[in-house]
Formats: structure tokens, C-alpha cells, sequence
């Protein structure tokens, strides 16, 4: 899917998650680290934001047209019984601010700035910090690459998901922005490259431990066995 | 409580035309109503109508048992009541707006029930409806009954995996293996369904 779509003051994400990953997550059934990931990139992509609006409208159509169960009035009755604790919110969404500011998901797990963050440094160019989602699986966590830096050869048992969030990188595929959405399944070998100009900050789930490849990297794969959840 | 008592029948058939021309249904109406009125007749006509399907899709795929479904059907009727000032008619429809809260506090209903220890709610992960442009030719009624009419048209294989993916909350992997199909098997049947409906979108979006 790459695909691009030009809104006024929006960043223009290239590289999108496939339409199964929108699907799973309208329906509800990504686990929560990588419907995460998901969210922060609709925070970017507007092309995509309104797939998943109308792969929600798909999940309400089906749901109109279940078999409904039948509901006592007693269940009726206790819940109007409760409207009068239950209050109407007066409703006053937060404001988000510029597009290209952390999305705001993030900002809450991490419950802080990026600095704030303890970060643990796996090469001189690399440094990963876990962030905890609760998700029993999968291990979400934030990647800084520095500007030309280059994170050694690596594959998963798992599916990695990646969402640039500062500067970008490259690797034979393709070269990333901020916005831009990058999975790749189980045995997928690849050697992202930060631009040269600018530190890279990204955000990745994955379902299991890295695995270096190369030989010389074999030593540091105990550090990226990081905590899930 | 009496379902004709409060807001009368009548106001149905006038306050369908809006601005653009095109009609609203008689569930955004509610929303409004509740949002604007504490209108509780207008509440009690949408948990008739909703409730039961909120329970049918709790207990889509036996996932929840029938106390926990009651539960749940409290717990979205009761988010209605709350949030109907957010409700943006001309950003949703009615029944998209609900099934999403009935979905977010289904995930989180699962995710309390095992005991997940999660800073997150679901609706976190739900862009605001204020950010959103308004789209109301994607989701008008015409649009949802056309993608019902599609669904009843669906190969059967189809219709199972989507419904598996929607109503019961599985991943594309648990459905394959539960189906014992492969996995890309699985995708490109879901794939080729949810392209077809999305379709209907596209097609009420060209005859505006
Ligand atoms: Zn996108």
C-alpha cells in the first residue's frame, strides 16, 4: 500500500499499514501494543483514518443485522434507575495539537518527554526503551537511532511493527518518514539506516525478541530481550 | 416506562431533512434528544432497539457469558447516556457511534476479565470525532443498508471469517486457527469481503 494522500497541514504518510491490519483494528482484535501502533499512525494518516472510519461502519452494519437477544425490562429499569447518578458529561474533547506533535497515546504511556525516559543503550547508535502497555505479548517500545547510525542486521520469530516519529531511516526497501508504518513478518531480515542528518525516533512492536545475525551482534541479543507488557 | 410517553411519534417524520438533503435517522434523533433534553423517552426507544443487539454481540462467539452480557449492556447503555454530547450527527452514523462504544467496553470488558493491568482504555485508541471531516455521505442509512443487503449476498466462507473478525473480536490468526485455514487463506477472504462493502461506501460517495 503506497499510497499518498495530500491534506492541507497534514504529514503525508507513505508507507500505510495493509487493509487486514485497518480491518483488525476497527474490529477491535489487534492486541493492544500494536493497535497502539496503529492509533499513533491514524494520527498521521488521513487516508487511512478513513479507511478505518468506514471499515467501522462495516463493524455497525453487521451489528445491526445480529439476531438480537432479548432484554427483561428489569434491565431496563435498573438502568434508568442509574441515569440519575450517571450524569451526561458535558462533553469538551481535548485538543490536539500540530499534527507532527507526539501522538497523544504515546504521550500518556510514556507519561512524560522522551528524556524522561530511561533508555538502554544496545550500540553507540541504538537505544531502546520499553514502554509498558499492559499487553502480555507483545513488546512495545521506543527505538533512537542516531543521525547515520545503523542497527545491526536483525530478523524476528515474531511480526515487527514500526512507526517513525522523528527524523526517519532507510533500509532496502525504502527510505521512512515521520507517519510512515512498516511491518514486517517472522524471518524478514532487514538493516534500517537513520537518515544522515538527523537522529531517528521510532516506535516498535514485536512479538518476540530480536535476533541479531551477524556474528559480532550475537553478544548484545540478551539486551533486547526486553519485558513485555 | 412507556415508549410513546414524552417525545411524540410525529416529531419522527418531520425532523428527517437536513440541510444537505438527506435524511436522519430516527437514532441520531435520540442521541440528540438525550444530549439536549435528558430526553428519557427518546433513551428508552434506543435501548430497545439497541440492547438486544448489544447483548447478541456480547455473546457473539460464546465470549461472554450471559451475567457478563448484562453487565455489558448496562455498561453501554450507560457510556450512551454519558457521552451523547459527543455524538456529532454529521460526523457518524448513529448505529456506527454505538457499535463502537459497545466494542471498546467489550475489549475492555475482556481485558478486566483477565486481567490485563493496562494504563489504556479502548476509546483511547479511538481518534476524537472532533478531528474527524465530516463524512456523513459514507455513513448515511442509505450506505449501512446497502452493505446489509450486501452481507446477506456474502459466499458463506466470507461471511463466517468477517463475523468471526467483527462480532467475535478474533484476530485473523485465531480465526484460522480455529477454522483450521491457513492464514492467508483467511486474509484474502477477509480482504476480499471488507473490499466489496467498503465498495458501497465508494458508490454513495459518487451518486451524492
Ligand atoms: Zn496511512
Amino acid at each position: 500500500m503506497n499510497q499518498e494522500y495530500r491534506v492541507e497541514d497534514k504529514v503525508m504518510a507513505k508507507h500505510h499499514p495493509e487493509l487486514d491490519i485497518l480491518t483488525e483494528h476497527a474490529a477491535g482484535s489487534l492486541s493492544l501494543a500494536q493497535t497502539a501502533c496503529v492509533a499513533a499512525h491514524l494520527n498521521y494518516c488521513h487516508c487511512c483514518s478513513q479507511t478505518v472510519s468506514r471499515l467501522q461502519a462495516v463493524g455497525a452494519a453487521m451489528f445491526e443485522s445480529l439476531d438480537p437477544e432479548p432484554v427483561g425490562d428489569a434491565l431496563l429499569d435498573r438502568v434508568l434507575a442509574r441515569l440519575d447518578e450517571e450524569a451526561p458529561l458535558s462533553y469538551q474533547p481535548a485538543r490536539r495539537s500540530g499534527q507532527d506533535a507526539t501522538p497523544a497515546l504515546l504521550s500518556r504511556l510514556m507519561a512524560g518527554d522522551f528524556s524522561d525516559l530511561v533508555w538502554k543503550k544496545v550500540t553507540d547508535a541504538l537505544r531502546i526503551t520499553p514502554i509498558r502497555t499492559g499487553d502480555p505479548q507483545f513488546e512495545f517500545s521506543l527505538l533512537h537511532i542516531k543521525a547515520g547510525g545503523e542497527i545491526p542486521p536483525h530478523d524476528h520469530r515474531g511480526s515487527e511493527m514500526t512507526l517513525v516519529l522523528q527524523g526517519g531511516f532507510s533500509d532496502d526497501r525504502g527510505s521512512y518518514h515521520p507517519g510512515d508504518f512498516i511491518y514486517r513478518s517472522a524471518n524478514d531480515v532487514h538493516a534500517p539506516r537513520a537518515f544522515a542528518d538527523e537522529d531517528c525516533l521510532c516506535l516498535a512492536v514485536i512479538d518476540a525478541p530480536l535476533r541479531f545475525t551477524g556474528w559480532k551482534y550475537r553478544w548484545m541479543n540478551p539486551f533486547l530481550r526486553l519485558q513485555a507488557g | 416506562m412507556d415508549e410513546k410517553t414524552g417525545t411524540s411519534r410525529d416529531q419522527g417524520d418531520v425532523a428527517k431533512t437536513i440541510p444537505t438533503g438527506r435524511r436522519t435517522d430516527e437514532w441520531s434523533e435520540c442521541l440528540v434528544l438525550i444530549a439536549n433534553k435528558q430526553d428519557r423517552a427518546a433513551y428508552t426507544r434506543l435501548f430497545r432497539h439497541f440492547a438486544p443487539l448489544i447483548k447478541a454481540f456480547a455473546l457473539s462467539g460464546s465470549a461472554l457469558s450471559a451475567t457478563h452480557a448484562d453487565e455489558l449492556v448496562q455498561e453501554v447503555m450507560l457510556k450512551i447516556w454519558q457521552k451523547a454530547g459527543g455524538f456529532n450527527p454529521e460526523k457518524a452514523a448513529a448505529s456506527t457511534w454505538v457499535y463502537t462504544i459497545a466494542r471498546n467496553c467489550r475489549t475492555d470488558m475482556f481485558r478486566r476479565l483477565n486481567k490485563f493491568d493496562t494504563p489504556l482504555a479502548a476509546e483511547d485508541f479511538s481518534p476524537d470525532q472532533e478531528h474527524e471531516e465530516p463524512f456523513m455521505q459514507l455513513q448515511s442509512r442509505r450506505s449501512a443498508d446497502r452493505i446489509r443487503e450486501m452481507m446477506k449476498n456474502l459466499p458463506a466462507d466470507q461471511t463466517q471469517i468477517i463475523a468471526k473478525v467483527y462480532m467475535e473480536g478474533k484476530s485473523h490468526a485465531e480465526a484460522a486457527s480455529e477454522l483450521d485455514l491457513p492464514l492467508g487463506t483467511v486474509k484474502s477472504r477477509v480482504r476480499l469481503a471488507v473490499q466489496k462493502m467498503q465498495a458501497q461506501f465508494e458508490v454513495s460517495q459518487e451518486s451524492r
